[in-house]
């Protein structure tokens, strides 16, 4: 699903240049639950933006399903990341002036999906993460939790192939953590292919390959 | 395009900032008002032109005596426009419809306590062809009237109006604005009494009543406030004098009606030959013909209309910088929900085009605020508010509507280019 071959990432210029990423090589194939790990300032967060076709790297290619996504233009790039890729963020990213079925519903407006699929398909999504009677709920109005929940379905509202994950547990506390991991898990087994940059063991625990960085490279990798 | 979700969004948006956005549309609601009224205007005007052509007929020619100045007296060859023209414009052109020769001064009214300054105007029954429009109140000169010069005359009542607009009710109350002679003609009844015209008294036959002013197609100014027979006229109110001798028949003008539009131009060719060699080559006559004097006063109002209508155009571009700054403000402060839109797979296109669409519903706001407005705003203030509002047609409300909305779009497009042209992972970092 993911090949990565030597990313570099460059921030700055002249005087100010530091490179974030300094060759970063792996594979992800499809199905599998993989997760990064390092300390903080690695490079995990710039990695995911490469991956999640939010920024380009500066050197390197970046295979997505057997094409090379890393050289696209800006239009094609967006394409890709709204219909093959959903994103879950640590700080959830709702529009707090949307409830939570118009969050969910909102990939899907760009997509140009009809308002009447739109809504029956974020409905479904919020069921299936759990949150049946919240729809009409803005984020305000809801816990941690439930916000990460709505990004979730948000993230799989135009049925991605691949869901990436910045330390979604991040701001939550480690039981409602536990709710979600169980929902990466189950979204696992059922067939998605999912990255998630973690700091907790815990969720790297569950993932059948983990990528230790440091220093902007790949130090080790684990597969189980 | 999410058009549907765009304009929803930007329902939402307008709607949590309302005093921002009221700001941002309500200079372009006073450029719409404007442009409405001079919409209004233009057409209630080139309205009342063709009810004035149809009444006073396409063929008229106004004869004017030329004022003459100081220092420049006649050398007495001519004796100026006189009742003599008129008759010999008469016998070589018999196919007109109308001559109708005027002797227009000044005279004091007088009756009982009543004094008043006012405009006297020597007339013959040929006057009664055209801008007939009154009806009459005891009963109109007769031929032995003028044969004798009878000191008879005719008081024009004004008509008034219908619907006064009420700030010129007010003002009227207030300063006493209005026509002190207007006034006493409706007060008092007057047919059969005598009054005095400077040291002559005259007796009041009848009472001309004109269509209410709001109606009046005859928009060219007021006529004289009392007529009397032209014979009595020259023989009392005469002044005229040419080269030391006094000029009995003296005119001030004549109006003449060639009864067809076609036949102009011919007339005043020959009327011109005529009073030359009347007046022995002495220019002392303003020939000019009606369909002049009404396009001169056409292009003054259009002038005047074009002058409303650039204000009404910089209050839409004053209204456009506001929505600029309203868009910039808004993207500034929805940096975050724009990085969101664009993680979750909006493009660009997306981008510009949602806060283009805002834009463009506070410019179609604001020129439905305008509409409204300009309609209240003509209903209440105008002259004659109810023609003006039914001088408009469908058309010019989408049109004002339009250039609004147009507004919203062009002073939008550049920030909105700048708002989507923000770095996804920048703009998500954005607290
Ligand atoms: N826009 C930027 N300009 C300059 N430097 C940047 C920029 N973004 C990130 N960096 C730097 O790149 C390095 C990697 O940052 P990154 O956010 O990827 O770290 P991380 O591994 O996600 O850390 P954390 O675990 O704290 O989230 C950091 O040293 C950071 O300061
Ligand atoms: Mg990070």
């Amino acid at each position: 699903m993911i090949h990565l071959d030597n990313i570099t990432k460059n921030y700055g210029s002249g005087e100010t240049e530091f490179q974030a990423l300094k060759g970063v090589s792996f594979e992800v194939p499809q199905g599998e639950y993989a997760a990064i790990m390092g300390p903080s300032g690695c490079g995990k967060s710039t990695l995911l933006n490469i991956l999640g076709l939010m920024d380009g790297p500066t050197t390197g290619t970046y295979r997505l399903g057997g094409d090379r996504v890393d050289d696209l233009s800006d239009e094609l790039r967006t394409g890709v990341r709204r219909d093959q890729l959903g994103f879950v963020f640590q700080s959830f990213n709702l529009l707090p002036r949307m409830t939570a079925v118009g969050n969910v519903a909102l990939p899907m407006g760009y997509s140009r999906i009809g308002t009447e699929e739109r809504l029956a398909r974020a409905n479904k999504l919020l069921k299936r993460v759990g949150l049946i009677n919240r729809g009409s709920h803005t984020p305000l109005e809801l816990s941690g939790g439930e916000r990460q929940r709505v990004g979730i379905a948000r993230a799989l509202a135009n049925k991605p192939d691949l869901l990436l994950a910045d330390e979604p547990t991040g701001n939550l506390d480690s039981k409602t953590a536990v709710g979600i991991m169980n929902l990466f898990k189950e979204l696992n087994a059922e067939g998605m292919t999912i990255l998630v940059v973690t700091h907790d063991r815990a969720v790297a625990d569950q993932a059948d390959h983990v990528i230790h960085m440091m220093d902007g490279l790949v130090r080790e990798e684990e597969r189980r | 395009m999410m058009i549907v979700e765009s304009i929803r969004t930007g329902a939402i948006e307008i709607w949590s900032h309302k005093t921002r956005s009221f700001l941002s549309f309500a200079a372009i609601a006073f450029g719409v008002a404007a442009i409405l009224y001079t919409f209004a205007h233009v057409n209630e005007m080139q309205k009342r032109t063709r009810e004035t052509f149809e009444l006073a007929g396409p063929g008229r020619i106004n004869i004017n005596k030329k004022r003459q100045r100081g220092g420049e007296e006649s050398p007495g060859l001519s004796k100026g426009l006189t009742s003599g023209d008129a008759v010999v414009i008469k016998k070589a052109l018999p196919n007109l419809y109308m001559v109708s020769p005027h002797l227009s001064t000044w005279a004091e009214i007088q009756y009982q306590s009543f004094r008043e300054h006012i405009s006297v105007k020597g007339i013959n029954l040929e006057w009664k062809k055209r801008n007939w429009l009154y009806t009459v109140k005891g009963r109109f000169f007769n031929q032995y009237d003028i044969d004798t010069a009878a000191r008879v005359c005719i008081l024009n009542e004004p008509g008034g109006w219908i619907e006064k607009p009420w700030w010129m009710r007010r003002a009227k109350k207030r300063w006493g604005w209005g026509n002190k002679f207007d006034e006493w003609v409706k007060r008092v009844e007057l047919v059969g009494r005598k009054i005095k015209l400077n040291d002559q008294i005259f007796t009041v036959i009848g009472i001309l009543k004109n269509p209410p002013q709001d109606k009046d197609p005859r928009w060219i100014g007021r006529d004289a406030s009392v007529l009397i027979p032209l014979s009595t006229a020259q023989r009392y109110f005469n002044d005229q004098q040419r080269g030391g001798a006094y000029v009995p028949d003296a005119l001030s003008d004549i109006v003449i009606d060639t009864g067809d539009e076609n036949t102009v131009d011919t007339a005043m060719q020959r009327i011109k030959n005529i009073l030359t060699v009347r007046h022995r080559g002495e220019e002392d006559f303003d020939l000019s013909d009606w369909r002049e004097v009404v396009s001169q006063r056409l292009s003054r109002q259009k002038e005047q209309a074009i002058q409303i209508l650039s204000v009404g155009i910089v209050a839409i571009l004053a209204g456009g910088v506001g929505i600029m700054n309203v868009t910039l403000a808004t993207i500034f402060s929805r940096i975050k929900e724009i990085g969101v839109r664009r993680a979750v797979g909006a493009t660009r296109m997306d981008i510009l085009s949602q806060f283009v669409t805002e834009a463009m519903m506070l410019g179609a706001l604001g020129g439905i605020a305008g509409i409204a407005m300009g309609l209240v705003g003509i209903e209440k203030l105008a002259r004659d508010g109810a023609d003006k509002l039914e001088a408009l047609l469908i058309w010019h409300y989408l049109a004002t509507l339009g250039i609004s909305v147009f507004a919203g779009f062009i002073f939008s497009i550049f920030p909105a280019y700048q708002a989507s042209k923000l770095d996804v992972v920048e703009a998500l970092r954005n607290e």
